[in-house]
């Protein structure tokens, strides 16, 4: 190449960028006929600070028309049939799908969705037996298509997520809950459950497996097929909800528009997600202006803290304690580990580990001090949570006593504990690392830290081939779900790491959580969730790290912010939003 | 040998590499755990495991399963991408645009940078410009992708407001078609002058952080080539000759010098090509870099096959295309030996 051809080529790149920079300081003018028609000239001043004030954008209004959030991740299915729990996928299905009942703005109390009223057993629609559930429906609602509402859809939604039945979905909530259903008449929709279930407005129906779907769309894309994804809804959801789906550009944004016909709170501002910028850049876009909202976790408040038009809103828990699991079904452990396959069968094991771990250094370290302690299986801010039951603080010379009394502290052991990498969850073991090597270096903890699917695997393999782990609780609205999960002998967990063999009196654990699922009145519901909390406190099967705190990172321009620790990350339904 | 025999051969060899990769690639994904840990959650019982094993043949024997994946790419089926939720060749067309776009931009920015500062260096050898050429280049290649992408983000995002992240305004994206899937392109394409500045001055910083790291090699190359070329006799005979020092310079040294440059140049194209994962993760841009680290961390293997097919096809693209270059810029080069 020629030399007149290099500077050329130099010459053209240095215009570019020249033209770059003037294209976009005129961009603010509103009236350019350039501007897209499809919606509505957003984002016309992106990423604009006026370059002459110099130090932090602050006090803009980003981009007018749109709500940008900076999300942490990316869906894996726009599917409420196939949705994963706690996947980013929830977040959006939150926004475009509806269900018959919803949760409030700010809490665990319930509120219309697309019925109208939600059942209980004084407005009667609840039947006396508690096994049929009427909803009277919205009459006018259209979903995003133009195709109209009714109780069909909803019959279809139900029986499509039960058909379906995907094993990486929750359509066994249905499954296990459901005995028949069917539309009364064009809106009214009325369901019959298998045995009565205290929870199954507020674990059950207000789950994204139970979104309302088109019938038209899905026949016209593919129908229900048994066992097999629907692509076209994993990639296009069509609800009712306040938000229509744009488009998904992968690894980039989620883009969405206001749905004007909402029925219910009209969205002030199209919406679109960010996906999965780095944390570091997530911050840096927040304190820029670029973004309206982030999601971040307790450990880069620091970095936020104090930054000029930033609003950080700490109030409330998760829903999602951070637990250490004890494995009581081991056949298989890594080579180094020395540890019998009944030790955690011995419940003064378990007791010490609850006394060692210390606490204190990861609230106040690893969360920045968002948080609490909760080192029960009913988290803070849910219904049947016992303030006055006992609670695991350090206590070195306790967990020395019982490790002695165990028969451990002089030979010690060696144990591992799988956890994703770098994230609270490493930092969880790394904290129980230190507490039981600082109390007495015999005992070893190996702290496996691995990428997410690696873990991911093992988690999901029954039995655990790890006697320990470190993940948080998926969050529900009712103690019912908690314990069943993660005490009840016969549960979830219970199955897995066979509590039975390790609680006192497994039958009176069973028979408590049993009874309080039936128990109508909440007055006897709670002091049978007292009495569990105080039985489990003896025998613990879990180490609760932390019920972690919120935080959420915004700029002060956001008008009308709510969070409601229920609803899946980020927990917030955008349609409250303005600016 | 003749260019098109040269060619013929090595297009014969490539598949038996693409395929040998492949198999290799693919056994090793299965190390690091199971291909499909981006379905699984712990709420599932083993029959749901199995049930998803069935539904992509994993219960079938390693190599029968290749052979679900190879006869699918025959048939122009990469499989479904589970990071993104789509079938693989419908995603991965708009990741290899946006790491196309991103590998041109800092293509222009490495090769006028490299060569240009190889050349003024070279020319003034040891002396003061040299050496600040050198500190230039070499600390472009020194510093850590992650932290000066931070600081440009830092000064340039953050404080001047100059220049942002991601690939576009999305109202500008949204306004234009996409034929091509590169964005500047398409602006030009669609005759809209605005979406082509927006599209450029989102190119800036992660062109300018990931050219700038390729410079460094670029301008060595160049640098030393030069220095050599300018003690030739060919040169001392062309100043001899009464040439202007800038003729001798340009015309004659610095074409011979390009040739061992080229080489470089086309690697590190190669390496830009298939995507930059800090760089592309820092400015959110979408391309292959990103799309891939995702897809091993979670564990997505039928996006880490189609991403191994497309390096490998890259790769030996790339250096059939730097040999071709090779015998362009010099005669004496026979292909084949």
């Amino acid at each position: 190449m020629s030399a007149r051809r290099w500077r050329a080529t130099a010459l053209l790149l240095v215009l570019a960028m020249i033209m770059a920079a003037c294209t976009s300081s005129s961009d603010t003018e509103p009236d350019d006929p350039d501007a897209p028609a499809t919606t509505e000239a957003a984002g016309e001043s992106e990423g604009e600070s006026d370059p002459t004030t110099g130090g932090e954008a602050g006090g803009d209004v980003g981009e007018e028309d749109v709500f940008v959030h900076a999300g942490d991740d990316e869906p894996l299915s726009l599917d409420p049939a196939q949705v994963e729990a706690g996947e980013y996928g929830e977040a959006v299905i939150l926004q475009v799908y509806d269900r018959l009942v919803e949760f409030g703005p700010d809490g665990p109390d319930l509120m219309p969705g697309l019925a109208t009223e939600v059942p209980s057993t004084d407005n009667g629609l609840i039947s006396a037996d508690g096994l049929t559930y009427t909803f009277p429906l919205r009459e006018g609602v259209s979903f995003h298509d133009g195709s109209p509402f009714t109780a069909d859809d909803v019959v279809f939604s139900w029986d499509r997520a039960m058909t379906m039945s995907l094993p990486e979905g929750t359509a066994d909530l249905l499954n296990d809950n459901v005995a028949s259903m069917q539309a009364v008449d064009d809106f009214t929709f009325e369901v019959t459950l298998q045995a009565p279930n205290a929870a199954f407005l507020n674990s059950i129906v207000t789950a994204s497996v139970a979104a309302v779907v088109s019938q038209e769309v899905v026949e016209a894309n593919g129908g229900v097929v048994e066992g097999t994804p629907n692509e076209f809804m994993a990639t296009n959801p069509i609800g009712t909800g306040p938000f229509k789906f744009v488009e998904w550009n992968r690894n980039e944004n989620l883009i969405f528009e206001k749905n004007d016909d909402y029925f219910g709170q009209v969205p002030a501002l199209d919406l679109r997600i960010e996906i999965g910028p780095d944390p570091d850049v997530r911050v840096l876009g927040l304190r820029a202006g670029e973004y309206d909202m982030i999601e971040t976790d307790p450990s880069f408040i620091g970095d936020i803290e104090g930054a000029e038009g930033v609003v950080i809103y700490s109030e409330g828990l998760l829903l999602e304690p951070i637990h250490i699991g004890l494995n009581l079904n081991i056949t298989d452990l890594p080579e180094e580990d020395t540890i019998p396959a009944d030790f955690f069968h011995d419940p003064r094991i378990r007791q010490a580990f609850n006394y060692a771990f210390d606490y204190e250094a990861f609230l106040n370290g690893a969360l920045g001090g968002f948080g609490d302690f909760n080192p029960h299986y009913i988290p803070q801010g849910i219904f049947g949570y016992d303030p006055t039951a006992p609670v695991y603080q350090q206590d070195l010379a306790k967990a020395e006593e019982l490790f002695r009394e165990a028969g451990y502290w002089d030979e010690g052991f060696t144990v591992s504990v799988i956890t994703e990498e770098a994230n609270l969850f490493e930092i969880a073991a790394l904290v129980l690392k230190d507490s039981i090597e600082g109390l007495n270096p015999n005992m070893q903890i190996r702290v496996l830290a691995v990428a997410e699917a690696q873990f991911d695997e093992a988690h999901a393999s029954n039995p655990v081939p790890y006697a320990m782990w470190v993940k948080n609780a998926d969050p529900f609205a009712d103690p019912e779900a908690y314990l069943r999960a993660y005490a009840h002998p016969d549960g979830e967990w219970g199955e897995i790491h066979d509590f039975g063999a390790g609680y006192q009196d497994p039958e009176r654990i069973a028979g408590l959580i049993d009874d309080a699922a039936q128990e109508t009145d909440t007055t006897k519901r709670a002091e049978l969730y007292a009495e569990v909390q105080r039985l489990l406190f003896e025998d613990p099967m879990w180490i609760i790290a932390a019920q972690e705190g919120v935080a959420v990172a915004y700029r002060d321009r956001v008008q009308g912010f709510v969070h409601n620790p229920l609803w899946p990350r980020p927990n917030v339904r955008w349609n409250y939003f303005s600016k | 040998m003749q260019v098109r025999e040269y060619l013929i051969r090595r297009l014969m060899i490539l598949p038996l590499l693409v395929i040998g990769t492949s198999i290799i690639v693919f056994t090793l994904t299965r190390v690091g755990g199971s291909p499909i840990g981006i379905y699984l959650s712990h709420e599932m019982s083993q029959e749901e495991v199995a049930e998803i094993e069935a539904r992509y043949h994993l219960d079938d024997p390693l190599p029968v399963q290749y052979l679900y994946w190879a006869g699918g790419v025959l048939r122009g089926d990469l499989g479904w991408s589970g990071i993104s939720a789509g079938p693989v060749t419908q995603v991965m067309p708009d990741k290899i645009a946006a790491s196309l776009e991103l590998a041109v931009a800092a293509g222009i920015v490495a090769v006028t940078l490299g060569v240009g500062l190889g050349t003024f260096a070279g020319a003034r050898r040891n002396r003061l410009p040299d050496h600040i050429a050198r500190i230039f280049s070499i600390s472009g290649a020194s510093m850590p992708t992650f932290w000066f992408a931070i600081i440009l983000l830092i000064v340039f995002w953050v404080y001047l407001g100059w220049f942002p992240v991601g690939r576009s305004t999305t109202a500008l994206f949204t306004s234009i078609e996409h034929p091509t899937g590169l964005y500047t392109v398409d602006a030009l394409l669609a005759g809209n002058l605005r979406a082509f500045g927006d599209a450029l001055w989102h190119l800036v910083l992660p062109a300018v952080t990931l050219g700038y790291g390729a410079t460094a090699i670029i301008a060595r190359m160049m640098r030393s080539s030069l220095v050599e070329e300018l003690q030739e006799d060919y040169v001392d005979a062309a100043r001899a000759k009464g040439l202007a020092e800038r003729v001798v310079l340009k015309r004659h040294a610095r074409r011979n010098a390009l040739i061992p440059t080229v080489t470089v140049i086309g690697l590190s194209f190669g390496f830009l090509l298939q995507g930059s994962v800090v760089t592309e993760i820092i400015f959110q841009w979408p391309g292959m870099g990103r799309w891939m680290a995702d897809a091993v961390l979670r564990g997505d293997q039928a996006t880490i096959m189609a991403y191994v097919l497309f390096t490998s096809v890259l790769f030996l693209g790339v250096n059939l295309v730097v040999d071709i270059v090779y015998a362009y810029l010099d005669r004496r080069v026979v292909l084949g030996d």
